[in-house]
C-alpha cells in the first residue's frame, strides 16, 4: 500500500480498498471500513488529475497520504486510540478546507461510502444493515446497487417467477 | 382484515420511480391495510426529509402516510412489547445463523427484523421486500450461505436448525405489485412499453430481480 501511495498508483489503491471491504463484510469493523473508504477516496482523487489545480491541493494531499499511513499502522497495532486520533484529524482537515476543493473531497467521500456499501451488500449483508455500517441512507444504496448486477446472480433467484406471481395474485384476491 | 407489510425498499423504489399513484390504486384493490413499522417510517420519511436529494420523495411518502394509504399497525402496548421481543429474536437468530472462522456474520438489522416480526404477529401476512438478503433468508437460506461463501472466499457453516424460523414468510417484490397493476389495468400510460419500463425502473432503483425474470414478466 505504501509503495502504491508513493507511486500514486490509483488502480492498486482501489484494489486494496476492495480487499479490505471483502474482509470487513465479515467483521463489520467500523475502523476497517472507514479505512477502506478513505483509501478508495484517495484512489478517486488521484485518478482525476484536474483536481490538483485546486488551491491548497498540495498540502492537503500530503497530509491525507500521511494520515492513511498512520491509520494503517494503527490498524496493524490494533491501536484504537491512535486510529481515532487520525480519523479525527482527517475529518477536521476536510472540514477546514474551503471552496471547490472542500465540495469535491466531501463528494468523493460520500460516493466512496456508497460504493463500499454496494460491495458489502453484494457480499450478502442486508441493505439496511449495510447502509447503517457505512452511515448512508437506504435511498443512496438502493439507487447505486440497482445499477449493478447484484439482482442477476443465479443464487439470488429463490423462487420460480410463476410461483411468485401466483403468490402476488393470491395476495390481491378479493 | 388483510395486511400487506412493506419493507423500506419497495416504498423508496415506488417513490423514486414516481409510481406512488399506482400504490394508491393497489391499496383500493387490496381491501386491507398496507402496514409499515416505525423503523421503516424512519427510513422512508424521517431520513429523506433531511437529505435534499431525496426530500421530495420523502414528502410524497409522508403524504401517503398522512392519508393512511400506508400506516402503522394498530397495536396495544402489550403487542408493541411482543413485536419488540419477536424483532430481537429474529435479528439474533439471523445474525447467528452463519459462522466463519472469524465469527458470526451479522446479516440483517432492526428494520428488516421488525417487518418480519410484524408479519409473524399477523399470522404471516405477506411482505413486500426488494432487497436480496432478507428475501433469501426466508426463501432459501442455504442459497444465501452458498452465495456468501462464494463472494467472501471463505468457508461458512450454518445453524440449519434455525432455518425453520424463516420458512413461513411470504415475500413479493415491487415488481410483482406492478405486475398486478398491469394485469388489472391500473397503469394509465397508454404506451405499451410502459409496463416493461416500470419493471426496469424498479430494478435499477434496487429491486433484486434478474433480467431473465423481467423478460419473463414482460411476456406474461
Amino acid at each position: 500500500m505504501r509503495s502504491a501511495l508513493t507511486k500514486k498508483d490509483f488502480v492498486k489503491i482501489k484494489i486494496l480498498s476492495n480487499k479490505i471491504i471483502h474482509n470487513a463484510s465479515i467483521t463489520q469493523d467500523p475502523n476497517v471500513i472507514y479505512t477502506a473508504v478513505i483509501i478508495y477516496s484517495l484512489s478517486k482523487i488521484i485518478e482525476r488529475e484536474q483536481y490538483k489545480e485546486y488551491k491548497n491541493w498540495g498540502s492537503f494531499y500530503k497530509e491525507y497520504s500521511q494520515c492513511i499511513n498512520h491509520l494503517i499502522t494503527a490498524l496493524e497495532k490494533d491501536d484504537e486510540v491512535e486510529f481515532q486520533k487520525h480519523v479525527d484529524f482527517i475529518t477536521d482537515r476536510i472540514d477546514s478546507l474551503s471552496g471547490q476543493l472542500k465540495i469535491y473531497i466531501k463528494d468523493v467521500f460520500q460516493k466512496a461510502r456508497v460504493n463500499k456499501a454496494s460491495r458489502i451488500y453484494e457480499h450478502g449483508i442486508s441493505m439496511e444493515k449495510t447502509a447503517k455500517i457505512l452511515g448512508i441512507s437506504v435511498w443512496e444504496l438502493a439507487e447505486y446497487a440497482g445499477q449493478t448486477g447484484i439482482g442477476d446472480v443465479n443464487l439470488g433467484v429463490t423462487m420460480p417467477l410463476k410461483q411468485r406471481l401466483k403468490l402476488a395474485e393470491e395476495v390481491f384476491e378479493k | 382484515m388483510k395486511h400487506l407489510i412493506f419493507d423500506s425498499g419497495p416504498l423508496i423504489n415506488f417513490s423514486m420511480n414516481n409510481l406512488l399513484h399506482i400504490l394508491i390504486k393497489l391499496k383500493k384493490e387490496f381491501k386491507g391495510d398496507f402496514l409499515i413499522t416505525k423503523e421503516v417510517k424512519q427510513e422512508i420519511i424521517d431520513r429523506p426529509l433531511t437529505i435534499k436529494k431525496y426530500e421530495l420523495s420523502g414528502i410524497r411518502l409522508k403524504e401517503l402516510f398522512d392519508r393512511g394509504i400506508i400506516k402503522h399497525a394498530n397495536l396495544s402496548k402489550k403487542q408493541v412489547d411482543e413485536l419488540r421481543e419477536r424483532r430481537e429474536k429474529i435479528m439474533q437468530t439471523a445474525n447467528n445463523l452463519f459462522k466463519t472462522n472469524r465469527g458470526y456474520i451479522h446479516l440483517i438489522d432492526k428494520g428488516e427484523s421488525a417487518a418480519l416480526a410484524l408479519s409473524q404477529m399477523t399470522e404471516y401476512s405477506p411482505l413486500v421486500i426488494d432487497e436480496r438478503t432478507a428475501r433469501m433468508l426466508c426463501e432459501n437460506p442455504e442459497n444465501l450461505r452458498k452465495l456468501m461463501e462464494k463472494k467472501l472466499h471463505t468457508s461458512i457453516t450454518s445453524n440449519k436448525n434455525e432455518y425453520d424460523l424463516f420458512k413461513n414468510f411470504k415475500v413479493i417484490r415491487s415488481t410483482e405489485l406492478i405486475y398486478i397493476a398491469h394485469k388489472r389495468g391500473m397503469i394509465e400510460i397508454k404506451d405499451p412499453r410502459a409496463y416493461n419500463a416500470m419493471l426496469y425502473g424498479l430494478k435499477f432503483k434496487g429491486c433484486s430481480i434478474s433480467e431473465d425474470e423481467i423478460r419473463e414478466m414482460s411476456r406474461l
